[in-house]
């Protein structure tokens, strides 16, 4: 499962969203502000180069996904002359995240970007990153009782309500707003998979009263996608389109789809995939993937630390866009998404 | 007479090194190396300050009590491997029964924790040592069932630890300037040191892991010997998983997960054998810190979290290797 959606576990209790699904919002009730909108000016990176500023990146995890906001993140404190000290993985472990903190702070960085592996036990691993002054910009999480302008400069996060609704949207316009649709949900208490998939239902039921949801599928184990699709496609053999909630699960559905010489079904999932990406751009069943953008997400996290290091005003919550990459804007997308290229396969594919 | 005689020595060099049993001081000349290279590389970026290194401190206090245990069930010919879910169920517990009993929060918290561990402790060792069932299976079971209990006590949750008193023995408390974690590790090393050499009862663990079928013959109760290891590492755990749970002021399911291999390392570095008759509490203590120095420095070294992991890789490599050829010859 890729990155963001481990982070889900973790989230539960920092970041809510509104009843009505209207947007993303913060953990205390905060609005989002674009990530687009925090940016270092040409002022800022002047006051800030040859000060001999230090960052440290204190992830909770390797992934690709912490690749790319890492990649964001070293990119945008180059642009200011800011080194990066240390980089660190606390391997989803709290315990190791605390000593992981204590370490770095060895180095005195003036900005640290995290991910807090839970509220609960991070409160107290933080403390001493605060009490050495150093600037903290956190990525989707909040330690407990945290306060904002004192405690750390901003949270920064991915917009996951335009996530699932992007997705809505462009398995609407693939079916032409017609037709009946199947909904794989991640049957967990993860914040993030809930808040996309919860996302993707509510625009399908709001905004496209032609489109029926006639089928719904929770999935834990992505291994198991490949049954579920079936026994789903066996009820409901003539289904216009199927949501997945991730990436690595559609690869099962795909195999189903597949295995029936079902060419007609559409199939939207989020992240970005190899195997998924490239039957996307031959034509096949999916027609769409949402991603993040996570290498803006560590711009923004680093922008963010260092606009608060300058004493400037920093909003609490700051979200990246999310992503609607299809068959037409898949390099693009894979470059806007994650800063790289897309695979070799998916690029000759095209 | 030629000069060539037999009977002279090679260089007065040799023959020192020779007087010497080198095995035993591996772990000392890696922890001191390793540590002057780390002095001098990071001189600029605070690895020689006293805070960063009584961080190395705090930070390996709860493997180094696992550690000891550890000693004693090797020593004893057996292995755990369950002791990391141990901590974890151990840190729940505590936390758990401290939230149900505020009033009484201190004593409840320790008698739940170390209760857990030698619950734990009890069964490994009754298993293995009256059902004689092979302690590497029996621990890889329990390892698992244990995790388990873990995850499922608080539904995944984690619980915060609140009580001051609690908090400041086991976390960030201090006694004269020194931090509680320091003391808890002197007192566990000392105390785990002097049962070991000391007493009767640490030359029959030896003599158990040495040959437990001539330890039984000379009147060694081999299974109450090997009982008792397991109730050790599973108390210690216990205890390694109080001061997880002060020093996060939080217990979580995932504390000590990741601490088997590193403990198993720095035991195996400090000089224990891991088929028996032969270990080292001192010596896993020096590997404990080694394991800790090296991730600290790693750090700061500025590497990538991949670079870290492989050079990590690659002096534990050495080190074991350097430590066990001597062992061996």
């Amino acid at each position: 499962m890729k990155t963001t959606t481990m982070l889900a576990a973790l989230l539960a209790s920092t970041l809510i969203a509104s009843p009505a699904w209207a947007q993303t919002i913060g953990p205390n009730g905060e609005t989002a502000t674009p990530s687009s909108e925090v940016v270092l000016t040409d002022a800022d990176i002047a006051a800030l180069q040859g000060k001999g500023y230090k960052a440290a990146l204190l992830w909770h995890t390797s992934s690709d996904f912490i690749n790319a906001v890492a990649a964001g993140a070293n990119d945008e404190f180059a642009r200011a002359g800011v080194d990066v000290v240390v980089t660190t993985d606390a391997g989803f472990d709290a315990a190791k995240q605390r000593s992981d903190i204590e370490t770095a702070l060895a180095a005195s960085p003036n900005v640290i970007l995290s991910l807090p592996l839970d509220p609960v036990t991070s409160a107290e691993a933080f403390r001493g990153a605060i009490d050495a002054g150093a600037e903290l910009v956190f990525l989707s999480n909040l330690p407990a009782g945290y306060v904002h302008g004192t405690d750390y400069a901003a949270i920064v996060t991915d917009d996951l309500f335009q996530m699932g609704k992007q997705a809505a949207d462009v398995l609407a316009a693939s079916i032409g707003g017609e037709g009946t649709v199947g909904w794989i949900f991640h049957d967990a208490d993860y914040y993030v998979t809930n808040q996309r998939d919860n996302a993707f239902k509510a625009t399908i039921e709001a905004d496209y009263p032609g489109i029926e949801i006639v089928a719904e599928q929770g999935i834990s184990d992505p291994a198991r996608a490949e049954e579920l699709a079936n026994a789903m496609l066996l009820q409901n053999p003539d289904l216009d389109g199927i949501y997945v909630t991730w990436a690595e699960p559609a690869d099962g559905v795909l195999a189903a789809l597949r295995s029936a010489g079902n060419t007609t079904t559409k199939i939207v999932t989020l992240d970005l995939s190899e195997p998924v990406a490239l039957d996307m751009v031959k034509g096949g069943n999916v027609v769409g993937l949402v991603a993040d953008e996570a290498y803006e997400l560590g711009r923004a996290m680093a922008a963010a630390g260092l606009k608060g290091l300058l004493g400037e005003e920093v909003p609490a919550f700051v979200v990246a866009p999310a992503l609607t990459v299809t068959a037409d804007n898949v390099a693009e997308g894979w470059q806007q998404s994650l800063h790289r290229d897309a695979p070799a396969s998916v690029l000759s594919a095209k | 007479m030629s000069a060539s005689s037999p009977a002279a020595p090679a260089s007065p060099v040799r023959a020192l090194l020779a007087r010497i049993n080198l095995q035993q001081y591996v772990v000392y000349v890696g922890f001191l190396a390793i540590f002057l290279f780390f002095a001098v590389v990071l001189r600029d970026s605070g690895f020689l300050t006293q805070r960063n290194l009584v961080n190395i401190v705090l930070q390996t206090a709860p493997a180094t009590i696992m550690a000891i245990g550890l000693v004693f069930v090797l020593s004893a010919g057996d292995i755990d491997l369950s002791f990391g879910s141990t901590v974890a169920v151990s840190a729940l517990c505590a936390a758990m029964a401290m939230a149900a009993m505020p009033a009484a929060a201190f004593p409840v918290g320790i008698l739940a924790g170390l209760g857990a561990g030698l619950l734990v402790g009890a069964i490994n060792g009754v298993l293995i040592a009256w059902l004689r069932l092979p302690s590497f299976l029996v621990t890889l079971a329990t390892m698992g069932l244990v995790a388990g209990i873990g995850r499922s006590l608080t539904q995944l949750r984690s619980i915060p630890v609140t009580d001051p008193l609690f908090t400041g023995i086991f976390g960030s408390g201090s006694l004269f300037g020194v931090p509680s974690l320091v003391i808890w590790t002197v007192v566990a090393v000392a105390i785990g040191h002097v049962i070991y050499r000391q007493t009767r009862f640490g030359a029959h663990v030896l003599a158990t892991g040495d040959n437990a079928r001539a330890a039984q013959v000379t009147g060694i109760k081999v299974s109450r010997i090997r009982l008792w290891v397991f109730m050790i590492s599973g108390g210690l755990a216990g205890l390694a998983g109080l001061l997880y749970a002060g020093r996060l002021q939080a217990a979580k399911y995932t504390l000590g997960e990741t601490d088997l291999m590193t403990v198993i390392a720095a035991v195996i570095v400090g000089g224990t054998l891991l088929n028996g008759g032969k270990g080292s509490v001192i010596g896993a203590l020096v590997g404990s810190l080694l394991m800790g120095m090296l991730n600290n420095g790693l750090i700061l070294m500025g590497l990538s979290v991949s670079d870290q992991m492989i050079v990590r890789g690659l002096i534990i490599l050495v080190a074991v290797a350097v430590s066990l050829r001597e062992k061996t010859r």
